[in-house]
């Protein structure tokens, strides 16, 4: 005999659903077409049919410690077919919003940037930090240019100051996140019923990447397909930014470690910025850039155009979107007004841009920017407990 | 009036291709038909052919013999206002199912042709019998929403009306509930008002319509149009002629005290939805649980509490599932209340379908399909709700502070029927038992009280539990009796909206029969016959079969026995007549001699094999019709005699046939038992009865039993037909002929 | 203006003749104006009756009988409403008559039939089988009178069939016809049309030739249908022993029919009887979202076949019908929402419980009808003097719709009695 389970509804919970993007809650009617139409779910027990039944009656206890919730994509073909006009696509992604925000720490982050009223504050503490760095070296006023007289950011915020602000931020957001997905891991095990020390996951680990990397699941998706090149674009824009990075990070403090070495520097180890455009990490980083503002622009487009089919997404989807938006356009755009020597444009833009890159990091662990950990972690789990080959 | 014949044979559609046509005249001929009274015309129903018959009818013709198509075709052409007209089958039943110019053939088409005649020759016009000082006053019994519904329709339409209430005031149900659900546009709130005051002032002010309250119907004397309805008000009564009747008693709530395994009667916190309504009304939408006042924040429904159960309730009684919704609304009026609703089925047919989406569409209003166990304290007056196979898990519970049961609807007549049902039964077991189940059994408060030998309701139907519905799909308002018409949830389970509508089809159904009633015509099923049983009483022996057997109690008896046949109760089946052992009752185009002479009249050659088959006019008869359509052989020897229903056998022709050497005797009738199909109830069922008490007849003419049987068969089993006739035929043969031809 | 004692009943249906005689038998004048060659509508098409598995024709008889009793009724076929102007006690009324091409001198020996070289699609019986260019429209048809489909016999075609009548009742110069009424109320019986199969594209699209509609099955098995009562399927005549009832084709569903359209669990329960009483070694497998037997339909006849152990009843729509090309058998996908499992199940043949349709939608009825927003006819918002009934208004079985038509029938008269 199967055991009792004594359900609690929780009305907040439904509420927090809707206002979460999930307003098609409570059309649902249990007839499971969606579950039918779904390519991604897996045979035994598909979603997300029992998930919008227990969103409806509030069980996040049903709903949080389970991969399915991130095994969805959001592909949408469930919303397109659903007879009632319920969306479980978006109702899924307020869930797996909750979910983050449930197993994030420090947890009032994770409510400060779920809902409108802190995006100011939230946006406030980067530029605060900037300006009084600015400030202190007294560049809000003057600010020094190259010897060849060209404008330089490494001179308007020297980058040290710049890497002792991201890199506790990076650490920080590391932390948290780690802490976040051991806490949603360790859930999961114990609602599956599964010993904690079960190892040999590293394959795992690797298929899972693997997935990730060939966006393979997406290629399931029937009403919203496209959404693989956009995502595919995005993702891999971050990777070729994330490789600047490094590769810059090498060209500045290279030659000072390498003479503290007492080695010769390497001849192609530029030292501080600007590089010239014939650099290939020049190459590379404006590549990445506009292939991120294409993806990101696609992404509009393509949720504009399935609108119907699959709903625009709430406040938690679009704070994301804005945010690598604008990241995109003012790195480009700081690139442009710096060759164009328009200093008055140029500084505020770059300045703009630090405060969005920050806030990408800052709070990545409680953002949307989460769900690729997340997801990731579920999908190793499914995995885990052979609900996914 | 003295009988003029013409007897016309067409020629078309194959008959004369069939049968010799001169023949088939010469064969006509007789003592009162001359040979110029016989005509032929190729095409009958063609406009030379029907001239023909128009001038002859100048000429003084009044009998008129069609021998050509079936009945049921070119009724329009050979409708000849003024004359008894026969209409001889010879198309159908000759010439489309016979071998072509056979002497078999031959003596088919000439049996029918003189059967006809014979028919023509005993049948007379109908005259109406139209009774005196009739009463156009509908009654309605029941002052709710369909009562009162049926009140205004019939007095809009012109009819005075007077409504009898048992309570002090009219609304019934209505009055209780604290809002309704929309009946068209479904928008928020999704519940307003029952309105149901504007209707009882409307129904008050109503010049048309007189409101008897804290009454009831003591005693319904007579007949539709000629009823005297005895209406008491505590205490003093009054009498009232009446024409016909709306019984709109309406229902109680199912006895929910029967119910303990869902905390009924264990919890105060346990309601029934009615008691929930009640809540409602009285908080004003707020609802104050009855253990200790405390508002109810998590209110859980059970859907089909004691229904679909053969336990309790075996039918669904189907408004509860929005009903349940509507009161969810109640609840969720208190924005942190929720309301959650365990069901089997979510029953919202067609529009409220849209209702549901509706109302589902509340933060609120949580909804699992379950199977509901039981009702457990959870301390404090909360409950827990135990089900199975629910959404929520195999096996769940859930904590609530009141429980409400969506409980069902039993109808008024339930009580009653089941009380007279077990009398019959005891009676069946002799005069004691009978007594003591009267001295046992509590009698229950009866509703219509009819002053008829065949008891004083409505009878049950079988797996109606005691719901006065109609057995018919396609005639909801055929009742079984006359002038009385039942509505709304006395007739079965249904919603306010659904009981308006009965309510104007019951009240337009007594406007017509007042109608009929006073043009001296029948009801349905045979809404245009002028004619009625007309018995000779001064031959009657008082045995009663007539009175116990006529299906819709329409004979009563005075105390020496002799009937009095209540015309406009009749449903002019003839089940009188075949129950008759005197053979007096007759219609004048219907009776015993006309049916026997018919039979006596077929020619019976030694060598041949004569077989006898009486059939239904409405099932078995359009069936032998389309198997002609489909040109499917019949056996030569049968010869097939319409009855307007099996009931109207008489065991004399079986008699009469075989002792004119008839080898067989066939009945086909339609289906009967739990769901029959005989609109009159039992025709084909009697028929058969009497076909069981047939053996001494025949012991007594030393025939084998074998030779008469009777056969259910459905209108669309025409192509099982033949298979079913040639089968008897072949047993007949296989018996052999009836030693009674040589005589 | 002389009392005005006539109602127009549009349609000739169950509903429509059940008006129509009701009003005529309370001593009314009635005009039934049917599209069909023939009276009877949906019922005629059906084989038999949930709950008491009796035969339509029965009581279409009794109607038919009852009608040719009363003077008072006078019916058109093949006709439609062109015009409905005026108001309450004086509508103008402007009927079309299209050519049958038989007229009523016709007396149904077939010979026209027989010596008619083209073929039609049999429509009555959906399409299943074909007829004659000249035919019989319905095996019990009333009238009884044959009938030429022009579109499916040129001239030519014509012409055999006009030599083999020998009743003079063939009239190939038949022209469209007019004919004027004044009545004093109007009552809408236009009835349902199923719902179009092509629309249910997860569902095939209705081009699954073993995935057929609710009211084919009927058809299917009706002694006077297509396989004369055999059920058997279309791809290639093979019996079948295997066969699923995929409930709410359309209905309950936003992007089709948002109502319930009341009869498809009853229709399906009903099929079952009929494959089970056909093949004893059958299995019958009904999806379903909720089974909807209101009232004693519970007891009566929900439970007779829930009780037999070749009848599963499985919870979860069906979202997913594919064919085999190779066997043609039809596989369906579907959530068993108590198995817990997304399951594939391959059947001889699948039957689509497609809804109710407001026929109002496809055919001319002379007036504005409005709707309400799921796409009923909205009867309130009706002119005053117009009625609708039965499945216009809401789904409903075949009782439900005689209860409300008998029901309109004194509203008819309050229209004609007023002022």
């Amino acid at each position: 005999m199967a055991q009792e389970t004594i359900a609690s509804p929780d009305l907040k919970f439904v509420n927090d659903v809707i206002k979460g993007g999930g307003e098609s809650l409570k059309k649902c009617y249990q007839c499971a077409t969606c579950s039918v139409v779904c390519n991604l779910t897996p045979d035994s027990t598909p979603f997300p049919r029992k998930e919008m039944l227990y969103a409806q009656w509030g069980l996040k206890d049903k709903l949080f410690p389970n991969p399915d919730i991130w095994l969805c994509h959001q592909c949408s073909d469930c919303t397109a077919y659903c007879p009632r006009g319920a969306k479980p696509g978006e109702v899924l992604n307020a869930v797996r919003k909750m979910s983050i925000e449930h197993y994030s720490v420090p947890s009032f982050l994770g409510r400060a940037v779920g809902s409108r009223q802190y995006l100011v504050l939230l946006l406030a503490i980067p530029a605060a930090i900037f300006l009084i760095i600015l400030a202190s070296l007294g560049h809000l006023s003057n600010v020094p240019r190259t010897g060849g007289g060209q404008i330089s950011y490494h001179e308007f915020l020297p980058s040290l100051y710049i890497d002792s602000v991201f890199v506790p931020v990076a650490l920080f957001a590391v932390i948290c996140l780690a802490i976040g997905v051991s806490r949603y891991w360790k859930d999961m095990v114990r609602a599956s019923g599964l010993r904690p020390s079960q190892g040999g996951i590293a394959n795992l680990i690797s298929a899972t990447i693997y997935e990730i990397l060939s966006h393979k699941r997406f290629e399931k998706c029937n009403v919203t397909k496209e959404r693989k090149i956009s995502h595919f674009l995005v993702f891999y824009s971050f990777i070729g930014l994330a490789i600047t990075t490094a590769w810059a990070v090498a060209y500045l403090y290279g030659p000072s470690i390498m003479k503290f070495l007492g080695l010769k520097p390497f001849s192609w180890m530029l030292g501080p910025s600007p590089y010239p455009l014939t650099d290939p990490l020049k190459w590379l980083a404006n590549a990445s850039a506009l292939a991120l503002l294409t993806g990101i622009t696609l992404v509009v487009v393509y949720r504009y155009r399935n609108k119907e089919k699959s709903g625009l997404g709430g406040y938690y989807d679009w704070l994301f979107i804005l945010v690598v938006y604008s990241i995109a356009a003012t790195g480009i755009l700081a690139e442009l007004f710096r060759l164009a020597d328009i200093a008055i444009l140029a500084y505020p833009v770059y300045f703009i841009h630090l405060v969005v890159v920050f806030f990408l990091f800052a709070y990545a662990p409680f953002s949307k920017m989460a769900h690729m950990v997340y997801r990731a972690t579920a999908m190793v789990f499914a995995k885990h407990i052979q609900r996914e080959p | 009036m003295e009988k003029k014949y013409g007897v016309y044979i067409c020629k078309g559609c194959g008959i004369a291709g069939a049968i010799d046509i001169e023949k088939l005249a010469k064969a006509a001929k007789s003592g009162a038909i001359k040979e110029e009274n016989i005509k032929t015309h190729d095409i009958m129903c063609s406009p030379g052919g029907i001239q023909m018959v128009k001038d002859d009818m100048k000429g003084g013709v009044n009998t008129i013999i069609i021998a050509a198509c079936s009945p049921r075709v070119k009724y329009e052409e050979f409708d000849f206002p003024g004359a008894v007209t026969e209409r001889v089958n010879i198309r159908e039943f000759v010439a489309w199912t016979q071998p072509p110019m056979t002497d078999e053939t031959q003596s088919v088409a000439e049996d029918y042709v003189i059967m006809g005649i014979a028919k023509a020759q005993r049948a007379e016009l109908p005259e109406p019998a139209v009774l005196e000082n009739l009463s156009r006053d509908i009654l309605v019994i029941g002052g709710g929403i369909t009562g009162m519904t049926a009140a205004l329709d019939a007095a809009k339409a012109g009819y005075k009306v007077i409504l009898v209430e048992k309570e002090l005031q009219l609304g019934g149900f209505a009055n209780k509930l604290y809002k309704k659900i929309p009946t068209r546009d479904f928008k928020e709130p999704l519940i307003v008002d029952t309105e149901v005051e504007k209707i009882i002032k409307e129904v008050e002010s109503n010049p048309n319509i007189k409101v008897y309250k804290s009454s009831k119907v003591e005693k319904t004397k007579g007949q539709p149009g000629l009823y005297e309805v005895t209406i008491s008000t505590n205490g003093s009564s009054e009498t009232v002629k009446i024409g016909a009747i709306v019984l709109a008693a309406g229902w109680i709530p199912y006895d929910a005290s029967k119910l303990g395994y869902l905390g009924y009667g264990v919890s105060k916190n346990v309601v029934t939805n009615i008691e929930f309504e009640e809540l409602a009304k009285k908080g004003k939408g707020k609802i104050f649980r009855p253990s200790d006042g405390k508002e109810a924040k998590k209110v859980a429904f059970i859907q089909c509490a004691g229904q679909r159960n053969p336990d309790y309730l075996p039918y669904c009684s189907s408004m509860c599932c929005a009903t349940s919704l509507k009161q969810a609304r109640y609840v969720r009026q208190n924005a942190d209340a929720l309301a959650m609703i365990f069901y089997i089925d979510i029953r919202t047919p067609g529009r409220l379908e849209s209702f549901y989406r509706e109302a589902q569409n509340d933060p609120g209003i949580m909804l699992t399909k379950a199977d509901v166990t039981g009702v457990s304290d959870a301390g404090n007056g909360n409950l827990f709700v135990e089900m199975e196979n629910s959404l929520l898990g195999e096996k769940a519970k859930v904590e609530a502070d009141l429980v409400v049961l969506a409980t069902g609807m039993v109808p008024a007549t339930r009580a009653p029927q089941e009380y007279l049902d077990g009398l019959t039964q005891a009676a069946t077991k002799g005069d004691d038992a009978k007594k003591a189940y009267i001295e046992s059994t509590p009698k229950p408060e009866f509703i219509l009280n009819l002053d008829y030998r065949q008891g004083p309701e409505i009878p049950s139907l079988e797996g109606a539990y005691g719901f006065a519905d109609s057995n018919f799909i396609c005639f909801q308002y055929e009742t079984r009796r006359t002038g009385v018409y039942a509505a709304g949830c006395v007739r079965q389970p249904m919603n306010m909206t659904e009981a308006q509508e009965d309510a104007a089809g019951a009240a337009f159904k007594a406007i017509q029969c007042i109608d009929h009633v006073a043009r001296g015509v029948a009801v349905h099923p045979r809404a245009w016959d002028l004619t009625f049983p007309d018995p000779q009483l001064i031959r009657c022996t008082a045995c009663k079969r007539c009175t116990e057997e006529c299906p819709f109690g329409a004979i009563e008896e005075d105390e020496k026995g002799i009937p009095t046949y209540m015309l406009s109760r009749c449903r002019r089946c003839g089940t009188c007549m075949g129950a008759c052992p005197e053979r007096i009752v007759s219609f004048k185009d219907y009776s015993v001699d006309i049916i026997g002479s018919m039979i006596k009249s077929v020619d019976v050659p030694e060598e041949e094999f004569r077989i006898i088959a009486l059939v239904c006019e409405n099932d078995a008869y359009p069936a032998l019709d389309t198997l002609a359509l489909h040109r499917k052989s019949i056996d030569p020897s049968i010869r097939f005699i319409p009855l307007r229903c099996l009931g109207g056998m008489n065991l004399v022709w079986i008699a009469d046939a075989f002792s004119k050497g008839i080898d067989g005797f066939l009945l086909l009738g339609c289906k009967f038992g739990e769901n029959y199909q005989c609109h009159f109830i039992k025709g084909s069922e009697l028929a058969n009865y009497r076909f069981s008490k047939v053996g001494e007849t025949l012991d007594r003419l030393q025939l084998e039993s074998e030779r008469v049987t009777m056969m259910q068969v459905a209108i669309d089993e025409y192509h099982k037909l033949p298979e079913m006739i040639n089968q008897f035929v072949e047993r007949v043969k296989e018996i052999g002929h009836n030693p009674f031809k040589e005589f | 203006m002389a009392e005005n004692k006539k109602v127009l009943v549009i349609g000739g249906g169950m509903s429509g003749l059940t008006a129509a005689i009701e009003v005529a038998e309370a001593g009314y004048e009635a005009y039934i104006v049917e599209r069909n060659p023939y009276l009877g509508g949906r019922v005629a098409q059906v084989n038999k009756y949930f709950w008491k598995l009796c035969p339509p024709n029965c009581g279409l008889e009794i109607q038919f009988k009852r009608l040719k009793n009363n003077p008072l009724i006078k019916f058109y076929t093949l006709a439609e409403v062109e015009e409905i102007k005026g108001e309450e006690g004086n509508f103008d009324i402007n009927i079309r008559l299209n050519p049958r091409y038989v007229n009523d001198k016709c007396v149904g020996c077939d010979a026209c039939a027989q010596a008619c070289p083209s073929y039609r699609d049999n429509t009555f019986n959906f399409g299943l089988n074909k007829t004659k260019a000249a035919y019989l429209p319905a095996p019990q048809a009333f009238p009884f009178q044959y009938v030429i489909d022009e579109k499916a016999c040129s001239k030519d075609c014509m012409k055999p069939c006009f030599d083999a009548c020998k009743y003079d009742a063939i009239d190939l110069n038949m022209k469209p016809e007019s004919v004027k009424l004044n009545v004093g109320a109007v009552v809408l019986a236009t009835g349902w049309d199923p719902y179009d199969m092509t629309k249910l594209d997860i569902l095939g699209s209705g081009k699954i030739k073993n995935a057929v509609s609710n009211m084919m099955m009927e058809r299917l098995a009706a002694p006077d249908g297509p396989t004369q009562g055999k059920i058997v399927r279309p791809s290639d005549g093979k019996e079948v022993k295997n066969i699923a009832f995929v409930q709410c084709a359309g209905s309950r569903d936003e992007n089709h029919l948002p109502y319930c359209s009341y009869i498809c669990c009853l229709a399906s329960l009903k099929h079952a009887l009929y494959v089970r009483e056909q093949y004893a070694d059958s299995k019958v497998q009904i999806f379903y979202i909720d089974i909807r037997t209101p009232g004693l339909y519970e007891h009566r006849f929900y439970w007779k076949v829930k009780e037999d152990p070749n009848v599963t009843l499985t919870k979860g729509k069906v979202a997913q019908i594919t064919e085999d090309p190779g066997t043609k058998d039809v596989t369906v996908v579907v959530e068993d929402v108590y198995g817990g499992s997304k399951t594939k199940a391959t059947f001889d043949m699948v039957v689509l419980a497609t809804g109710m349709d407001p026929t109002t939608k496809t055919s001319k009825v002379g007036t504005n009808i409005p709707y309400t927003p799921d796409g009923l006819v909205d009867d309130a918002a009706l002119k005053k003097g117009i009625y609708a009934v039965g499945t216009l208004k809401s789904p409903a079985d075949v009782a439900r719709s005689v209860q409300d038509a008998t029901g309109i029938a004194i509203k008819c008269i309050q229209s004609l009695n007023r002022r």
